[in-house]
């Protein structure tokens, strides 16, 4: 299989690059999707969990004779009753990098962790009854202190799980290094601070769920699923239930958003689908919101303490990123350890640093689990990017300038950072400049000047990243692609992918399209169901369109290939002198001499004497695209804010894009990926935060303490797109992840730069804003 | 999420409302527009084991002006409200104050006395009612009777009403012939948020200019709407010429205990008001210079 | 158990007869009694909008409704506004063309406080759409592209009243 690049020899690319409109639409327009929710089963029972009021306690005793006796309850479960029934809890990326924490169960069974743990499964007619039932059981507690705050967990006696003899899960550090030493040693100017971010979190909008059903006859086991990775759920299974994974189809048609969230199988799922199978009755979990804000899982509680060395012209000579990160009681399986890693592999992001060095820690506290979310490790971007504005606020040095004076150039290509990350066609000094130049940074200081005068505070911020998209960790690192074209010329082509919001139904089949040359109206993509694809990794980590899309390049080539020797069989001519328009198959330069597309394939199928000797008949071509290392993309990103000093509210004035993800398939799918994820950032500074209280009880469990970002409160993005091809086929670089990694830190700087002073913590809502101006000596 | 089960009643007169609050008592609640009730039911944080439903009920959706009044009915939608030429024209301030209430979806079910009943010391109409010197018509098994909003309100999410009453209608006196200038402002989280602080003003000039009637309540301040009566007194009598409206504020916000949460420490929240109450002020003022006998 | 009530709702023009206890809310009997799944649940307490249906062409909360006090009214969600033959309504086809939907989860409460909004106010300023779009959350778009698509749908929309008045 040779790597292409877009478009194919031989085709001119018709919808790659292009916005066109998605096959999705016409149904989710309509109400016509099929979500997880509207599905129902005959015979299907609801089910609905008692969760633990405490964030630590031990269960002293269950009492659901009331519970169970309740007209339309069929089940109470606790997990004495349920968790003998699960063989193994673990992610296949837990599999493969070795278990970190204690063992998973499905229901809490001596002890609960954290406010929202799941207790007793309660399954009955509707979930009305089902909660009806909750309010009836008899649980007794013993309440315990609870472990609450990563920053003093580890001095912290009390243990958040008493049998792993620590608070510290885990932690990771870079081979000593003396030039580092050295380095720090010799520097002029050394800046360091701890910069922090708050907890806040996915949520999507269609929250987590599944329908489970046990066929005992066949012994197979069929669940409906909101999931990003349906052949990941499915494997996952085989180990919980311990039957093959033959026996288990796993569906996911709509799905209502992820961000990481539905990439790993939830405690409470596991025990939906351990019931289902006791049971014998089709099983529904739709988690309420409630649920998914308590205990859906939880991201970004975390603080680098960042050293960084200079020498007399402001050039970076040593950075050390020194990680922690709150990962609560019972993160997702597997996540972990490998992201605080990559946090310090990233950090030296798109500068050049010849040394750099990092320690990480994940923190166990009695909180809600950590799990990915969109963009794990890019606490990397949001400490190095604040820590570029505090350090140029310091040496009393533009923070542009800063960046540009360090910013890793073409000229250094191919480049290799102190981490080892191995960068190639970038244009990170280009998406700097076009940033710089779009938002007009000169003029900027002078309307800066002129608002102080007249009262008002408005600040710049910048943000410089480097993305690791399509990282090559585990399932993740390899996609496939199976294209079918059928007797009629229309094509079905099979995806790995999870389709849940990023539009693959339409991107796939611009290339499939493409690299065919066919219509766009005659591909269908298809994912979601392990017994229609093969397997492939999901959708997550910003990789859809680098291997999905190298796999349907790949394996669209080789279908060609066919189509065209076939062609060149019934047309008498050579197959080099083929081309393909439109469906239309001819010898270059005399194109009234040619073959339907259709025909060919109506033959292909219904005519194998006609085909050349030793051809197989039909038409269908599977190519399995495996990482080449990670796909790194860059972006640069600038923001304007004004801060309104009677309410301390942040109105973001301008928001500037500069993204790199190589070839562009569909414009408008790119910059909806942008875009969702730069309004996530803003929401996470200016809005959104997760809290507790210093006992671990949820402060925040419904959308009108947890504050999502509404239309009026974002700003219009402005995009200026550069498109440096990748090496891999079709020259694509992902682009999932990057906007919510870069905005952040460029909020947090625009509004210093407003205030003029340094913001080392957030979240940056108004009250808290007021209160680290008002304590803040004044500048 | 769902409501724990409960019995309907569906009452066509005030009184049957009435009886139907003798009968149930503390088992029952009023349902009206259900904006803030439902999500409480949902959540399973109150329960009842009725609902009295009163949209059956005649007489409780009008808005009507008499000469110096207008009259509304407790289950007029906020969004009628809105709407309402009458109040638009003779009640402006009610107008915009409703504006601020949550989104236009919510406000096409809530009404004004579920509001009103709520009590919620962070909402719009319980500091408008109590600015501008709203009577409550209330109906119980004695009759009816009229509770000025300076007694209506009493704490967190609790009235003068009894068990067995039920808030019939809402009255506002209308300044009309007056040189009278009104205003409300608050800062939120988000547009449609509950407010992290707000204020109320409702100012009236002498034909001389000078200020003779004041005035100016707060939401978000305390467990109720709060009037700041040692504010309204140093302004009353006086030329706005004369006034230092800002220290004023500030001394008025400096005197005030609101809430410390996530959203707003009590510090900020006297911030906020320091400016609110300025502005509120300031443009009360302003509009009662504006405004042109009726 | 409270007892179940009969309730007639009147839904895209269908009638319908549910049987359905008095605390079920509107959305969860138009999902699971009329068989209506478009319009979608996300928080149950009012704040997302996911669930946003026209009672009597008023936009509404249908999770802040109960199914029993629909009766009478006339209701209308996002199955019942394209065409008999298909074509979208201009508001959907505006989504359609800005790719106003990402996950699609959102889009029927977006699309639904849309109609009424516009049915409102042909003509809205920039910060009135953003206003009247705040009581619907969307987590993909960031909301771009769902402002670009009112705006294609209002001028739409204007274009098709001032033909009609010709």
């Amino acid at each position: 299989m040779s790597a292409t690049t877009s478009p194919p020899a031989g085709a001119t690319p018709r919808y790659i690059g292009q916005a066109v409109a998605r096959k999705e639409d016409p149904r989710l327009l309509t109400g016509q999707g099929e979500y997880v929710d509207d599905l129902s089963l005959q015979g299907m029972l609801h089910v609905a969990f008692a969760r633990s009021p405490h964030a630590s306690a031990l269960i002293r005793s269950i009492d659901a004779s009331a519970a169970k006796e309740l007209e339309g309850v069929r089940a109470v479960l606790t997990g004495a009753d349920l968790n003998g029934d699960a063989h193994e809890m673990k992610s296949s990326y837990e599999v493969l990098i070795g278990s970190v924490g204690p063992v998973l169960e499905p229901l809490a069974s001596a002890r609960v962790k954290y406010v929202g743990d799941p207790v007793v499964m309660v399954i009955a007619e509707s979930r009305a009854i089902a909660e009806d039932a909750i309010e009836l059981l008899e649980i007794e507690y013993d309440p315990q202190t609870p472990v609450i705050g990563y920053e003093t967990s580890l001095a912290n006696e009390t243990l958040v799980h008493p049998e792993m003899k620590t608070n510290l899960a885990s932690v990771l550090t870079s081979e000593p290094d003396p030039a580092l030493d050295r380095a720090f040693a010799n520097a002029v100017h050394i800046v360091q601070e701890t910069i922090r971010q708050h907890r806040y979190i996915n949520v999507p909008m269609e929250t987590r769920g599944l329908i489970a059903s046990w066929h005992s006859g066949r012994g197979e086991m069929t669940f409906y699923s909101a999931t990003q990775l349906p052949n990941e759920f499915r494997t996952f299974t085989t180990r919980l239930l311990a039957i093959p994974e033959n026996k288990i189809r796993v569906i996911a048609r709509d799905v209502g958003g992820g961000f990481g969230q539905k990439a790993f199988v939830g405690r409470e799922e596991a025990a939906v689908l351990l019931a289902a199978k006791r049971i014998g009755r089709p099983l529904k979990w739709i988690e309420d919101r409630w649920e998914n804000l308590v205990s859906a899982n939880h991201a970004r509680e975390e603080l680098v303490h960042v050293r960084i060395a200079f020498d007399a012209d402001y050039r970076i000579t040593a950075v050390f990123c020194d990680h922690e990160e709150d990962i609560g009681a019972l993160p997702a399986s597997g996540t972990s350890l490998t992201t605080g890693q990559m946090v310090g592999m990233m950090f030296p992001g798109p500068y050049k640093i010849p040394h750099a060095g990092y320690s990480t820690k994940m923190i166990w506290t009695n909180t809600c689990g950590r799990l990915p979310y969109r963009g794990p490790w890019m606490m990397e971007t949001v400490a190095r990017e604040i820590m570029i504005d505090i350090a140029a606020r310091r040496l009393g040095i533009d923070a542009l300038e800063l960046r540009r004076r360090n910013t890793i150039t073409e000229a250094d290509m191919p480049y290799t950072s102190a981490t080892g990350m191995s960068y190639d066609r970038l244009s990170i000094d280009r998406t700097l400049e076009k940033v710089a130049a779009g938002i007009d940074f000169e003029a900027f200081r002078i309307e800066q000047g002129e608002a102080r005068a007249a009262g008002r505070l408005i600040g710049i911020g910048l943000s410089h990243l480097v993305e690791p998209t399509a990282a090559a960790g585990g399932s993740f690192g390899i996609e496939v692609a199976n294209i079918r074209m059928q007797p009629s010329g229309y094509v079905d082509v099979y995806v790995g992918t999870g389709n849940h919001g990023q539009g693959t139904e339409t991107t796939m089949a611009q290339i499939v399209a493409d690299t065919l040359g066919i219509e766009y109206e005659k591909v269908f993509v298809h994912d979601g169901d392990t017994d229609m694809v093969p397997f492939g990794g999901g959708s997550g980590a910003s990789r859809t369109a680098v291997l999905a899309g190298a796999a349907c390049h790949a394996a669209g080539a080789e279908l060609r290939g066919k189509i065209v020797q076939l062609a060149a069989h019934y047309l008498e001519a050579a197959p080099e002198d083929l081309e393909i328009n439109s469906g239309k198959i001819s010898v270059r330069g005399t194109p009234t001499h040619f073959l339907e597309m259709t025909e060919v394939a109506f033959k292909a199928y219904n005519d194998s004497p006609s085909l050349p000797p030793g051809m197989s008949p039909g038409l269908e071509a599977t190519a399995r695209h495996a990482a080449d290392g990670i796909t790194f993309a860059n972006a640069t990103h600038a923001c304007i804010v004004e801060v309104d000093p009677k309410t301390y509210r942040v109105k973001v004035l301008r928001y500037l894009v500069s993204s790199d993800c190589g070839v562009v398939i569909n414009p408008a799918v790119v910059e909806g990926q942008i875009a969702g994820g730069v309004i996530q950032g803003i929401g996470g500074v200016l809005f959104e935060h997760f809290a507790y209280d210093e006992n671990g009880n949820p402060l925040t469990t419904t959308f009108m303490d947890y504050l999502l970002p509404t239309a009026a409160d974002v700003p219009t993005i402005e995009y200026a797109h550069l498109e440096t091809p990748a090496k891999g086929p079709g020259g694509y670089k992902g682009v999932g992840e990057g906007g919510a990694i870069a905005s952040p830190p460029a909020i947090v700087n625009a509004v210093a730069d407003a205030l003029g002073m340094d913001l080392p913590s957030q979240p940056l809502s108004p009250s808290l804003l007021f209160a680290m101006v008002n304590r803040a000596p004044t500048s | 999420m769902k409501c724990a089960p409960f019995r309907v009643e569906l009452p066509s007169t005030v009184d049957e409302v009435v009886a139907a609050l003798v009968e149930h008592g503390e088992d029952a609640k009023i349902l009206a527009g259900g904006q803030s009730l439902i999500p409480m039911l949902a959540m399973r944080l109150a329960r009842f084991d009725v609902l009295i439903d009163v949209h059956h009920v005649d007489g409780l959706a009008s808005i009507q002006l008499d000469q110096n009044t207008i009259r509304i009915g407790s289950r007029v939608r906020q969004s009628e409200i809105e709407r309402s030429d009458v109040i638009k024209r003779h009640l402006p301030v009610l107008a915009e104050a409703t504006a601020l209430i949550g989104h236009f979806q919510i406000r096409n079910r809530g009404t004004i006395g579920g509001s009103l009943v709520h009590a919620d010391p962070a909402a719009e109409y319980p500091a408008v009612a109590l600015a501008l010197g709203a009577t409550f018509e209330v109906t119980g098994p004695a009759g009816t009777r009229v509770i000025p909003a300076a007694d209506f309100f009493l704490g967190y999410w609790t009235t003068a009403l009894t068990d067995d009453e039920v808030l019939v209608a809402i009255h506002f006196p209308i300044p009309e012939g007056k040189r009278v200038g009104m205003t409300v402002k608050e800062v939120a989280r988000r547009h449609g948020d509950f407010a992290l602080a707000g204020a109320v003003a409702s100012i009236g000039l002498d034909p001389s200019g000078a200020i003779v009637e004041t005035a100016i309540a707060l939401f978000s301040a305390a467990d109720q709407p709060l009037r700041l009566t040692e504010m309204e007194a140093a302004l009353t009598g006086h030329s706005p010429d004369s006034l230092d409206i800002p220290a004023l504020s500030a001394a008025a916000a400096a005197g005030l205990a609101p809430g410390d949460d996530l959203h707003g420490s009590a510090d900020f929240r006297r911030h906020l008001f320091r400016h609110l109450i300025a502005d509120v002020a300031a443009e009360a003022i302003t509009r009662a210079q504006e405004a042109t006998n009726v | 158990m409270s007892e179940d009530v009969e309730v007639r709702l009147t839904v895209n023009g269908d009638g319908y007869r549910v049987r359905v206890e008095p605390r079920k809310t509107l959305v969860d009997a138009l999902r699971e009694d009329c068989n209506l799944t478009g319009t979608h649940i996300g928080c149950e307490h009012g704040v997302c909008g996911a669930c946003t249906v026209l009672v009597d062409d008023r936009a509404v909360r249908s999770c802040l409704m109960f199914a029993y006090q629909a009766e009478g009214t006339s209701i209308r969600t996002i199955e019942g506004l394209a065409d008999a033959d298909g074509t979208l309504h201009p508001v959907q086809a505006a989504f359609r063309e800005a790719h106003g939907l990402q996950c699609g989860f959102c889009t029927p409460g977006f699309v639904m406080s849309i109609v009424a909004l516009l049915d409102e106010n042909g003509a809205p300023t920039p910060q009135e759409v953003r206003e009247g779009l705040s009581g619907n959350l969307c987590r993909c778009t960031g909301y771009q592209t769902i402002l670009e698509a009112v705006d294609i749908a209002a001028a739409t929309l204007r274009a098709t009243s001032l033909e009609a008045t010709r």
